[in-house]
């Protein structure tokens, strides 16, 4: 669980802002907008879910993985979940496979002007 | 240079930028507002013959300008790579022939904001749960256990079929559960399509400036009932990207 800090989505990871802004938001019209986009740094793909080969064979080694551990273990312990989470993050097969995806989650946000004051507000209204 | 403006969004005409804000596109270029009637919209002059935007580093810009924009005043944002042709394109082009719509929009978003909650299945505790409850899955992995890939390729695609199938049945139920627990406490709620295959809930919430704390009480209490099965998340305050009207 982890709720950000108030006051900013400064820590958000990089695949948060892809699936935001590229996905959501107010389009110009084509005729109207110039055509200088270009995203070349990123692997949008790796934001989609496609139920692919590769998710596949990808889940059902994990699956054999499982067993493996399940069988280490005597039955009794089944219950006793609670030490083994987050020890499959890393896993270096699962690593290997999301690379791309996990890669794009652990990229920070850098939190350089999260302290500054707003930048757009409202003008105060003299006339008020 | 041939300058462009690249619009962030639309936000009411009383407000200011501070000065020396930064935008997109190398060199950046200062942030401003092109005004036309009620409404104004958040521009940055960028060289079109500069090559393609679309660096990390100009998303991170496009959306933190936004988001620190709404947490001060309504705001419309737009999808990231909006550029027109200048100033005068955005004026009569954009802000003219939608003033009426975009007024309205902000006002509706007065006051507030937006948040999304992104559920995340904890991998072993979900394939668990697959297994006690799916006999075939069971089979499946004793047919796929020690032996070599290539032999049992149909078995393990199968099986990932399965588990595949499996979430997206436990997704729905869970994307269920998140938003009766939240969305008695927003103005709106809207699902997103999962990214990731694991993704066990992907929801943006519209909520009140003054429900904030009580929304992040309650997706805390949310994510403590669910922690050994879906690690959640909650990003925000955002700018309402979900919660714009239909261009």
């Amino acid at each position: 669980m982890t709720v950000q800090p108030a006051g900013g989505p400064a820590s958000s990871g990089l695949a948060d802002v892809i699936d935001t802004i590229l996905d959501k938001g107010l389009v110009i019209d084509a005729y109207a907008r110039v055509s200088l986009i270009g995203i070349e740094v990123l692997a949008v793909e790796a934001r989609v879910v496609v139920s692919s080969v590769d998710t596949y064979l990808r889940f059902a080694e994990a699956m054999s993985h499982l067993e493996e551990e399940m069988e280490e273990r005597a039955p009794a312990e089944q219950v006793e979940r609670e030490p083994l989470r987050g020890e499959i993050e890393r896993e270096p097969q699962e690593r290997e496979l999301t690379g791309t995806a996990e890669e794009l989650q652990a990229e920070e946000l850098r939190p350089e002007q999260a302290e500054e004051r707003a930048r757009v507000r409202r003008r105060r209204r003299e006339e008020d | 240079m041939a300058a462009a403006s690249y619009v962030y969004g639309i936000v009411p005409a009383d407000v200011e930028v501070a000065p020396g804000t930064l935008g997109v596109g190398e060199p950046p270029g200062e942030v401003s507002l092109v005004t036309f009637g009620k409404i104004a919209a958040l521009v940055s002059e960028v060289d079109v013959e500069r090559g393609p935007l679309g660096r990390m580093e100009d998303l991170r810009t496009h959306q933190r300008l936004l988001d620190e924009t709404a947490a001060e005043v309504p705001v419309l944002p737009f999808r990231f790579g909006a550029v027109m042709t200048g100033p005068g394109a955005v004026a009569d082009e954009l802000l003219a022939p939608h003033h009426d719509e975009f007024a309205s929009a902000l006002d509706k978003l007065e006051g507030r904001i937006e948040y999304v909650v992104k559920g995340r299945y904890v991998e072993r505790e979900i394939l668990r749960e697959i297994l006690a409850e799916n006999e075939e899955a069971a089979r499946l992995r004793e047919a796929i256990r020690g032996r070599d890939e290539a032999v049992t390729r149909n078995e393990r695609m199968r099986l990932g079929e399965i588990v595949e199938q499996a979430i997206s049945a436990k997704r729905e139920e869970d994307t269920r559960e998140v938003i009766d627990a939240l969305a008695p406490l927003c103005v709106a709620v809207s699902e997103r399509e999962p990214t990731h295959e694991r993704d066990a809930a992907y929801v943006a919430l519209l909520v009140e400036d003054e429900r904030q704390d009580d929304l992040r009480r309650a997706v805390e209490e949310l994510g403590e009932r669910v922690r050994d099965r879906i690690e959640v998340r909650l990003l925000g305050p955002l700018a309402p990207y979900d919660f714009t009207p239909p261009e």
